[in-house]
């Protein structure tokens, strides 16, 4: 499997007033392109922050992060603002469309940053919600759709501009078990059908299942991995 | 532009703030603009018509104090100049004090020479020349009390004692000042015993380009004499006059700053609440690749369509108020023909952009820069 992200003895220490809170404590990880990956562990394990440092929306303390072989943490601001654009698509624990915006408005966001036309960003919107099997909902707006609606709504947003990458922290965290088993029908579908390379994080054994492989954190630190294909992958827990 | 859909719902999305928000802006350049336009209406009032080539003389030692009629052979030796005329304030009012509008004795023989831009009908005008208690009045002041050419009236004067007894026997035109009341010199000299003073003269000017070397040689031939005079343009005559009431102008333009100040922080605390109510919004559309100038510039350019549209709400608001409210008479003849000017309502129009811009500028500004993984922390 060809590698997507490289991920180098990263570590990640939060400020807070006069105190170090170190998060992450020096993970070695890679995935591979069309990978689905799960992201487990406790509260507090550093799933997140790991997350939001693939996607380019938090930069680590030391260590590198290679996307496509780009070191992604060298970017300045605005050019990761311009790369997240291009290639990674978030999905959201809860959702958060845009309220004043439709269903078609909100799937539309992320394509205005780009050179399309009005009518090409019409195709790819009615495309990615067809994708997510809310063709016909495309101007309800967020209040007037139910939850897992929402989170289709969120997940056609995620994917309209067909990005490299797609993240997603507890998307069915606030779904009941049918709207949740859903969604992840449908991540899976995306990683299988769209060749989608997904990193979920997620708390729900029953999501991870869900995902190709598992990798399990503890205190900032990779304490297990678990799934198809391991022997691809070095992993490597630093005390 | 492909965003205005995203900045006209956030515009409007919580309605009754977006309401409220109009309405206050709307009224404080509804105020502004009131203000601004009262100020150009009395400096169109000097610059109206010909009368921009006339000459103000009036008493070195304050507008209240009168010269002697002998200066008016004197000035007329100066080269250069058309006419002269005699005027006086007479600050009178008719039947009740409420009824007060501008009245003056003035030098008929050479009033239609200096002041050429007040039109009168050829044979009006003779009758009025030729009936010592004639008087001229302008149209505004006909329709405020009812009155016909014909009619007599009495004025009360609030200075002078002296209650004329007039007769109307025309009416002028005049592109500005509608609200005017002229009667003879001559009526009103015979009243104060021919005492020979008079409260001022008009100069007319026949070049321009001349006005200052005039108004240079009328102040010198005067300087060293008993009765120095001052003279001023039109123009300068009539912020002189205004000034008398204190400098109006400065405080104007301090209410105005003051109310401008008032509304930046009152726009900024609305403003401050739909960013922050944003939070995560903002992290999301950061997360997704809008820059920090993107944000900045979405943000700033919906605060100002905010303001921008309760400044055009007030300017146009008070288009149509000052339409169909005549302010002439609400004024008593101290405001004629007003309504916002068009230069006021620029101003007002710029200054509710600055407001958006500068209230609006550090919740942006905040919003733009903060962090996405703090903006998400709520959720994340």
């Amino acid at each position: 499997m060809e590698t997507l992200v490289q991920i180098e003895n990263v570590r990640k220490v939060y400020k807070r007033d006069e105190f170090e809170v170190p998060v992450l404590n020096g993970i070695t990880v890679e995935v591979g392109r069309s990978d689905f990956l799960a992201l487990m562990g406790p509260s507090g394990s550093g799933k997140t922050t790991l997350l939001n440092l693939i996607a380019g929306i938090d930069r680590p303390t030391a260590g590198r992060i290679l996307v496509e072989g780009k070191e992604i943490s060298r970017f300045s601001e605005t050019a990761l603002a311009s790369w997240r654009a291009r290639h990674v698509g978030f999905i959201f624990q809860l959702y958060n469309l845009i309220p004043v915006l439709n269903a078609f408005e909100n799937v539309e966001l992320p394509l205005l940053l780009t050179k399309l036309k009005k009518k090409e960003r019409r195709e790819h919107v009615t495309t990615a919600l067809n994708i997510v099997g809310l063709g016909d909902r495309m101007f309800h707006y967020p209040r007037q759709l139910s939850g897992g609606q929402e989170q289709r709504v969120a997940i056609a947003r995620a994917i309209v501009s067909d990005p490299t990458l797609l993240v997603a922290d507890e998307p069915t965290g606030d779904l009941d078990a049918k709207n949740a088993e859903e969604i992840l029908n449908l991540l899976a579908r995306l990683n299988d059908e769209f060749d989608k390379t997904i990193i979920m994080v997620t708390h729900d054994p029953k999501a991870a299942v869900h995902a190709r492989r598992t990798l399990h954190l503890e205190k900032g630190l990779l304490v297990e991995m678990v799934g198809a294909g391991m022997e691809t992958i070095s992993a490597r827990a630093e005390a | 532009m492909k965003f205005s859909k995203l900045i006209l719902r956030n515009v409007f999305r919580n309605k009754l703030r977006a309401i409220l928000t109009v309405l206050l802006m709307a009224a404080i350049f509804f105020f502004i603009a009131t203000l601004l336009s009262i100020l150009e209406n009395f400096t169109l009032f000097s610059e109206a018509g010909r009368g921009q080539n006339r000459l103000a003389v009036q008493s070195a030692i304050s507008l209240a104090n009168v010269l002697p009629v002998a200066h008016e052979q004197k000035i007329r030796q100066i080269p250069g100049i058309v006419d002269v005329c005699q005027m006086q304030w007479f600050g009178a009012y008719y039947k009740e004090p409420k009824n007060f509008f501008a009245n003056f004795a003035i030098d008929h023989q050479h009033m239609r020479t200096v002041f050429d831009d007040y039109q009168t009908d050829d044979a009006q005008f003779a009758a009025f020349a030729n009936d010592r208690q004639g008087t001229i009045v302008g149209p505004e002041l006909m329709k405020r009390f009812g009155w016909k050419v014909g009619d007599r009236i009495t004025l009360k004067s609030t200075i002078f004692p002296l209650n004329p007894e007039l007769t109307i026997r025309g009416v002028y035109n005049h592109p500005i000042d509608t609200s005017s009341l002229f009667f003879h010199m001559d009526y009103f000299q015979h009243a104060m015993g021919d005492n020979g003073l008079v409260g001022m003269f008009w100069v007319k000017v026949k070049d321009r380009n001349n006005m200052t070397a005039v108004s240079k040689q009328i102040d010198d031939m005067f300087r060293n004499g008993t009765d120095p005079t001052e003279t001023f343009t039109e123009k300068e005559f009539q912020l002189n006059f205004l000034s008398m009431m204190g400098d109006i102008k400065l405080l104007f333009h301090s209410i105005s700053l003051c109310s401008i100040f008032m509304v930046i922080l009152l726009a900024a605390i609305t403003m401050s609440m739909s960013a922050r109510e944003r939070v995560t919004e903002i992290a999301v559309l950061k997360a997704i690749g809008f820059t920090r100038g993107l944000v900045l510039t979405l943000m700033l350019i919906e605060f100002t369509v905010l303001t921008l549209i309760g400044g055009i709400a007030g300017v146009l608001g008070g288009r149509v108020v000052y339409h169909f409210v005549n302010m002439t008479k609400v004024t008593q003849g101290f405001l004629v023909n007003f309504n916002l000017y068009t230069q006021s309502m620029i101003v007002c129009l710029i200054a509710s952009i600055a407001v958006g811009l500068l209230a609006g500028g550090w919740p942006a500004l905040r919003s733009a820069n903060m962090s996405v993984v703090d903006g998400l922390r709520r959720v994340v």
